[in-house]
């Protein structure tokens, strides 16, 4: 369970004994999410409903990655072709942040990796820039930037640090003194100076019999267990591959409070998962998404089920209380799953039947 | 240079700059400037050489991929030169035939 949760049922249980709160006993869970061409939408999962959409200004073609403040009250929304930052005030709906990152004859994209500090003070963000020359472009080296969230609108970076090429998710650790940053490997970042400390290696991994990884991963979805997962799939290199029982998924976690990284292969592919998602009452258990919703025992290294899906869905999140999966992305509906049968329980459709596509889907407690 | 004209915009920049003392060295590009995250084949076939791990319906990939650029040539590039080409189509099942063919304009 995260800080900002168990802040907010103090938080919560204070203003009742004093008579000042809404009168809620307990904090309960929201997901947030984004629909094209410009909103934010906050969900009530529980009650299958969408509580509440917000105006992203000039965030066409769509909202992309979503990280919310630790206190669960501001929404940063990467969005604008991936060159803004909006910060949305889940309470008054206003924009109350904002960063646009390209300026002059620099071209500079966010490319999915963004996080808030645990302290809620710096917005960490990858990104990637070009310099626009009259000839041509000239690819510049990627960074991490930091940004002030109480700059308000118009906020300008207030440092970066060079950062390897290709990482798509950013993550701070739990007390705010490391990056983790996942591209071609899991690097272990220092936000004072860029120095990559560890290198979890994935793509370069040295394993014998097995064949370099595939990783694919863009959805931040770490906060219900603070521990970052991710599918993967390789190839024994000591068997014919011809043979499908040469080709295994597994899943990476990496606990964003003591650091452990671990693989696992869990499975033969026999289908693909984008996305998955760590249940927070039980560190074993991941739920993988894709055409299939999977649960799947990374202790032990197997799958503990499958279901069938309506539709191809890309990510995945989970009830405080791990008993209700999420899936959403792609289309126009979050799916509500029951995490021990797999059964469906819901569904609850976007505003105006607006494609969700590559945004993520995160959850907040209020 | 006062015998040639520029003959397209380019040119017509690149005179401009020389005028203003600002130009750059002129340079080959030496890639491709395109919208693509990576290169992937695209649509047509799964990793296990069939359709069946391929997003269903299509039209539940169709911006999840579009938009950052995944592929870059089947549809057009929403994060740079043609930002706008899906805004009247928020729902690709709903919305597919608003989706229409982009051209090169005049810059």
């Amino acid at each position: 369970m995260n800080t900002s949760f168990k802040t907010a049922v103090a938080l919560t249980a204070l203003l009742g004994i004093t008579g000042i709160g809404a009168g809620e006993a307990d904090a309960k869970d929201y997901l947030l999410t984004g629909v094209k061409p410009d909103k934010l939408v906050l969900v009530d999962p529980a009650a299958r409903k969408v509580e509440r959409v917000y105006d992203i200004p000039e965030a066409g073609p769509g909202p992309v990655t979503i990280a919310p403040s630790p206190d669960g009250k501001v929404a940063y929304v990467l969005a604008n072709r991936w060159e803004s930052i909006s910060g949305i005030d889940l309470e008054s709906g206003e924009e109350v942040f904002r960063a646009d990152l390209s300026g002059g004859d620099e071209r500079v994209k966010a490319i999915f990796g963004m996080d808030v500090s645990p302290d809620g003070s710096r917005l960490a963000v990858f990104e990637s820039p070009v310099h626009l020359g009259l000839g041509e472009y000239e690819v510049k080296p990627t960074r991490i930037s930091f940004y002030d969230t109480s700059a308000g609108k118009g906020a300008k970076r207030l440092r970066s640090i060079p950062a390897p090429r290709q990482i798509t998710i950013l993550m701070y650790s739990k007390d705010g003194t490391k990056l983790y940053g996942m591209g071609r490997a899991l690097y272990v970042i220092d936000p004072a100076n860029g120095n990559v400390i560890t290198e979890h290696k994935t793509q370069a991994w040295e394993r014998e019999n097995f064949y370099p990884p595939d990783v694919l991963d863009v959805w931040s979805q770490w906060e219900q267990a603070d521990i970052f997962s991710t599918p993967y799939y390789t190839a024994r290199s000591d068997m014919d591959l011809a043979d499908p029982a040469a080709y295994w998924t597994g899943v990476l976690t990496l606990d964003l409070e003591s650091g452990e990284f671990k693989i696992k292969e869990v499975e033969n592919t026999d289908i693909f998962y984008f996305s998955s998602v760590v249940s927070p009452t039980n560190p074993n258990l991941v739920y993988g998404v894709y055409n299939n919703l999977a649960k799947l025992d990374v202790g032990q290294g197997k799958s503990l089920g499958r279901a069938d899906l309506d539709h191809s869905y890309y990510d995945i999140n989970i009830s405080s209380d791990g008993k209700e999966v999420y899936i959403g992305g792609t289309m126009s509906d979050i799916a509500v799953y029951d995490a021990d049968t797999l059964e469906k329980l819901g569904q609850i459709d976007m505003p105006g039947g607006n494609n969700m596509g590559i945004s993520t889907l995160r959850v907040i407690q209020r | 240079m006062k015998h040639l004209k520029p003959a397209n915009a380019k040119a017509e920049a690149m005179v401009k700059a020389v005028e203003e003392g600002r130009q750059d060295e002129v340079r080959l590009m030496q890639t491709m400037v395109g919208c693509t995250a990576t290169l992937d084949p695209g649509w047509e076939v799964d990793a296990f050489g069939g359709v069946a791990a391929l997003c269903q319906p299509m039209e539940a990939d169709l911006y999840g991929c579009s938009d950052p650029c995944w592929w870059p040539a089947q549809v057009a590039d929403t994060l740079n030169t043609y930002p706008d080409w899906n805004k009247d189509a928020p729902s690709a099942q709903r919305d597919w035939r608003k989706l229409q063919s982009v051209f090169p304009e005049d810059s």
